[in-house]
C-alpha cells in the first residue's frame, strides 16, 4: 500500500461515483449501470429516505402531445415546441435553452422509466396553472421507491449514512474524493474516473426552509473549491403558505399544495392580523390565486409593516366559511386522499385534515420557506461542468430555469440524471484514472479534523444561529441593495474568521457527532449563502423568483445576462455570460415586475 | 407570547466506546405550540448538549427513519406531541451507535 492509501481509513476504488441517492443521483446509477459501468453511490441518508426528492407533492412534467404516446390522456393543442416556447418565455429568458431543449425531450423518457420501474400514478393534471394539462401526479415517497427497488434490483453498490467532503483533482480533471462515514466516523478516500454530484439544494441555509436536513448545499460548496463555475446562485424560490407555527408542522408545505388543489383552491383565503384579505390589494384581480411570487411578496410586505402574526407569517383562512361546510371540505379532502388516492403520507392522511378542522376556531400562522434553489453549478446540457470528469444533475445544477422555475422540478432531475449517466459512463472508457495529490488529502483530513482539535472559538450551534440571522433578515424574499451589501460583509467575516476558529466541545467522539457533521456542512451553506448575497447584490433589476425593493424593473436591455462565478487563487472571480439561445431571441426592454410576471397587481414598493 | 410550559425529557445515554454503561440524563426543555418529540431533542441539542446524538432528516413522516422508543413505547419522534415529562429511549438498547440511535435505523 502507498503513502496515500494509508491516510484514510478506508481506500475503495471505483470508475464512476454518484454523489446523492435520489431523483437526480438514483436515476443517474441505474442509468450508468445499464450501460455497463462500474458506479458507486455515496449517500448522506439512506437511498428513498433523504433528500427533497421523498418530500415532493409530486409533479412531472411531459408535453401534452408526447404524453398521449405514454398513454395518458394528454392535449393535441400542445407540442414539444410549444412546451419549450412556454419554459423560455416563463423563465423570463435567463435559461439555457439548449438546456431546456434536452429537458423537453428527455422528460418522457424519464417518465417512463418511472413508469416502467413500477411507480404508481395519480393521474394526468395540470399542476403548474398551464393553460393546457402537462402534468403527471404522483407522490414523491412512490418516486423514491421506484427508484430504490430499482437501484437493489442491480444491486449497485452503494455507501449510504456517509459525507462527501471534497473533490480530489489533479491536472485539473477528477481523480477521486474523500467521504467520511457519519455512523462510524471513518474516512474513506475514493479513487475514481469521473464523479456525478446529485446532492440537491442548500434549503438550511435559512432557518425557515422546506427541505430535509441533509440539504446543505455540499456539491455546490465541494465543486467551488475545486474550482468549477456556478451560475444564477441568486435564484432562490421561496414557497408561500408554508407553516410557519407550530413548532411540529414548521416548514410544511401541505396548506400551499391544498390551496392549488380543486375544489379547495376556490375556498382558501389569506389574511393579515386585523382579518384583512390583503390580496386584495396586490391582485385584486387573482387573489390568493396570482403567482407563488407575488402572494410571497405581498405577504412578506403585510409582515414588515406589522400585519403579521407572533411567529413572522400572515394567516391561512376558513373563518368566512360556516363550520358545517367546512366539515364538508374535510369529507371531500378526506375521501379524495384515503379512498381515491390511497394516499399514505402523514402530510396528506392526518395534518390536512387536522389543519382544515382547526380553522373552524383559528386561522393558520402560514409564510415563505426557502423551498428551492434555481442556481447552482453550472452544466451544459450534457451536464457536464467545466472540470473534466465532473457533472452534475438534478438541484445542485443550474441554468435551466433561467429566472423562474415554472415546470417540474421532478422531471428536470429525471433528465438530467438519465443525461449525466449517459454521458459519465463514456467520459470513465476514454480516461485512465489519475494520480490521487497526496497533500490535497492531507489538507483536506486536516482541515475537517481542525474543529475537533479545538478547545475554543465558535460552536456550531453558535455559527449557524449567526447565519439564519443574516440570511433570515438580509438575503431573504425582499432583497435591498443596503441590506445585501451588509450580508456579503457579514459572511464574508464569518468565512474568514468564524470557519477558521469552530470548535467542537461537547465530546470529540467521531462516532454520530453531529457537531462535527455540522461543522463540515457549514462551510458548503455558507459559500452558498455568501455566493447568492452577492450574486443578489450584482443583479440591479427584478425578475421572476428574484425581487429587489431598489430595482423593481425587469430590464431587458441590461440584465438579460447571468451571473457566474468561480474560486480562481483562492479569490472569488465574477462574470456575465449571455443565456444560450437556440430558438427564442432575447427581447428588448424595460418592464414593470409585474408586467414582466405577467400579472396585474398594485404597487410592490414598500408603503 | 404564548405561554411557556416546562417539561422534563430524560433521555438515555450511552457511548459504547467511553462508557461502560448506559445513564440517563433530564434536560427541561420549555415547550411552547404544539412541539413533538424530534423539537425537543433538538431544543436540547442546540441550548443544552450538543453531544446528544438522534436522528432527523425531513421532519415531516416521509423518511420514516426516526423511530425511537418514548415511555418504552416505539414512534416516530418527529410526528409524536410532546405535553408531558417523558423517557426517551433507542429502539433498540443493545444496538446503541450512540445515545438515542441505533443500528437498526
Ligand atoms: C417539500 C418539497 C416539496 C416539493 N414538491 C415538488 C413538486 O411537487 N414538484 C416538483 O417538481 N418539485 C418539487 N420539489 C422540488 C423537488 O422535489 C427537488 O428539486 C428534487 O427532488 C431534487 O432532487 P435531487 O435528486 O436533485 O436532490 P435531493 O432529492 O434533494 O437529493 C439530494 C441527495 O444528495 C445527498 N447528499 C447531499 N449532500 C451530500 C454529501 N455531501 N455526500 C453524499 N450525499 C449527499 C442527500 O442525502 C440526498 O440523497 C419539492 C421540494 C420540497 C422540499
Ligand atoms: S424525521 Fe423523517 S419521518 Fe421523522
Amino acid at each position: 500500500m502507498g503513502e496515500v492509501e494509508k491516510l484514510c481509513d478506508k481506500v475503495i476504488s471505483t470508475d464512476l461515483l454518484i454523489v446523492g441517492s435520489e431523483g437526480a443521483g438514483g436515476h443517474a446509477a441505474i442509468k450508468a449501470h445499464s450501460q455497463g459501468a462500474d458506479v458507486l453511490i455515496v449517500t448522506k441518508g439512506k437511498i428513498g429516505q433523504c433528500g427533497a426528492s421523498q418530500m415532493a407533492g409530486v409533479d412531472f412534467n411531459v408535453d401534452g402531445k408526447t404524453a398521449k404516446t405514454l398513454g395518458f390522456t394528454g392535449d393535441d393543442r400542445d407540442s414539444p415546441e410549444r412546451f419549450f416556447e412556454d419554459l423560455v418565455r416563463e423563465g423570463l429568458y435567463l435559461n439555457n435553452q439548449k438546456m431546456v431543449e434536452k429537458y423537453v425531450e428527455y422528460a418522457p423518457k424519464a417518465m417512463k422509466d418511472l413508469m416502467d420501474w413500477g411507480m404508481r400514478i395519480y393521474g394526468y393534471d395540470s399542476v403548474h396553472a398551464e393553460e393546457m394539462a402537462r402534468g403527471i401526479t404522483s407522490a414523491g415517497t412512490y418516486w423514491v421507491a421506484a427508484i430504490r427497488k430499482k437501484v437493489k434490483e442491480l444491486k449497485i453498490p452503494m455507501l449510504e449514512d456517509t459525507m462527501l467532503i471534497d473533490l480530489l483533482i489533479r491536472e485539473g480533471r477528477i481523480a477521486g474524493a474523500v467521504a467520511l462515514n457519519i455512523k462510524s466516523g471513518e474516512t474513506i478516500l475514493i479513487k475514481c474516473k469521473a464523479i456525478i454530484l446529485a446532492t440537491g439544494g442548500w434549503h438550511r441555509a435559512y432557518s425557515f426552509n422546506t427541505g430535509s436536513y441533509d440539504l446543505t448545499g455540499d456539491g455546490i460548496g465541494m465543486a467551488y473549491r475545486a474550482g468549477a463555475e456556478l451560475i444564477s446562485m441568486e435564484m432562490v424560490q421561496f414557497c408561500p403558505i408554508t407553516m410557519v407555527w407550530p413548532p411540529k408542522d414548521r416548514g410544511s408545505i401541505a396548506l400551499y399544495v391544498l390551496s392549488c388543489i380543486d375544489p379547495f383552491d376556490k375556498y382558501i383565503q389569506l389574511v393579515n392580523n386585523k382579518g384583512e384579505r390583503f390580496m386584495e390589494k396586490y391582485d385584486p384581480i387573482n387573489l390568493e390565486k396570482s403567482t407563488k411570487e407575488i402572494v410571497s411578496i405581498a405577504s412578506e410586505l403585510e409582515v414588515e409593516n406589522g400585519r403579521g402574526g407572533l411567529h413572522g407569517g400572515i394567516f391561512f383562512s376558513l373563518k368566512h366559511l360556516r363550520p358545517k361546510f367546512i366539515d364538508a371540505i374535510i369529507r371531500i379532502a378526506n375521501n379524495r386522499i384515503k379512498n381515491e388516492l390511497k394516499d399514505t403520507r402523514y402530510e396528506f392522511t392526518t395534518l390536512i385534515p387536522e389543519l382544515i378542522k382547526k380553522c373552524k376556531t383559528e386561522n393558520i400562522e402560514v409564510g415563505n420557506g426557502a423551498h428551492y434553489m434555481g442556481g447552482g453549478i453550472k452544466v451544459n446540457e450534457n451536464t457536464e461542468t467545466t472540470i473534466p470528469g465532473l457533472f452534475a444533475a438534478g438541484e445542485c445544477s443550474g441554468g435551466l430555469w433561467g429566472a423562474v422555475r415554472v415546470a417540474s422540478a421532478c422531471t428536470e432531475v429525471g433528465v438530467q440524471g438519465i443525461i449525466a449517466g449517459e454521458v459519465a459512463p463514456k467520459y470513465v472508457k476514454k480516461v485512465e484514472q489519475a494520480e490521487i495529490n497526496e497533500n490535497q488529502v492531507r489538507e483536506i483530513l486536516d482541515r475537517i479534523n481542525k474543529p475537533l482539535m479545538r478547545d475554543e472559538g465558535i460552536t456550531p450551534n453558535e455559527l449557524t444561529k449567526k447565519m439564519h440571522e443574516i440570511s433570515g433578515k438580509k438575503v431573504g424574499l425582499i432583497k435591498e441593495g443596503s441590506l445585501l451589501k451588509e450580508a456579503t460583509e457579514e459572511l464574508l467575516e464569518i468565512i474568514n474568521d468564524d470557519l477558521e476558529n469552530l470548535c467542537i466541545t461537547s465530546t470529540k467522539s467521531k462516532e454520530l457527532n453531529d457537531e462535527w457533521i455540522k461543522a463540515i456542512e457549514l462551510e458548503n451553506i455558507l459559500t452558498c449563502l455568501y455566493l447568492s448575497a452577492k450574486s443578489s447584490l450584482i443583479r440591479e433589476e427584478s425578475r421572476g423568483e428574484f425581487y429587489r425593493r431598489d430595482y423593481t424593473h425587469t430590464d431587458h436591455d441590461n440584465w438579460l445576462k447571468t451571473i457566474v462565478m468561480k474560486q480562481k487563487n483562492g479569490e472569488l472571480d465574477i462574470k456575465f455570460e449571455n443565456p444560450v439561445v437556440t430558438k427564442i431571441s432575447l427581447p428588448k426592454g424595460k418592464l414593470t415586475y409585474q408586467e414582466a410576471i405577467g400579472v396585474a397587481t398594485a404597487s410592490l414598493k414598500r408603503e | 407570547m404564548e405561554e411557556k410550559k416546562i417539561i422534563k425529557v430524560k433521555c438515555f445515554r450511552f457511548d459504547p466506546q467511553k462508557d461502560e454503561k448506559p445513564y440517563y440524563d433530564t434536560f427541561k426543555v420549555p415547550i411552547s405550540g404544539k412541539m413533538s418529540i424530534q423539537d425537543c431533542l433538538v431544543y436540547i441539542r442546540e441550548n443544552e448538549d450538543p453531544s446528544l446524538a438522534f436522528f432527523i432528516n425531513c421532519r415531516l413522516g416521509f423518511c420514516k427513519r426516526c423511530l425511537i422508543r418514548v415511555n418504552e413505547k416505539s414512534c416516530f419522534a418527529c410526528l409524536t406531541v410532546v405535553e408531558e415529562d417523558i423517557t426517551v429511549e433507542p429502539l433498540m438498547k443493545d444496538k446503541v451507535i450512540r445515545d438515542l440511535w441505533s443500528k437498526d435505523i
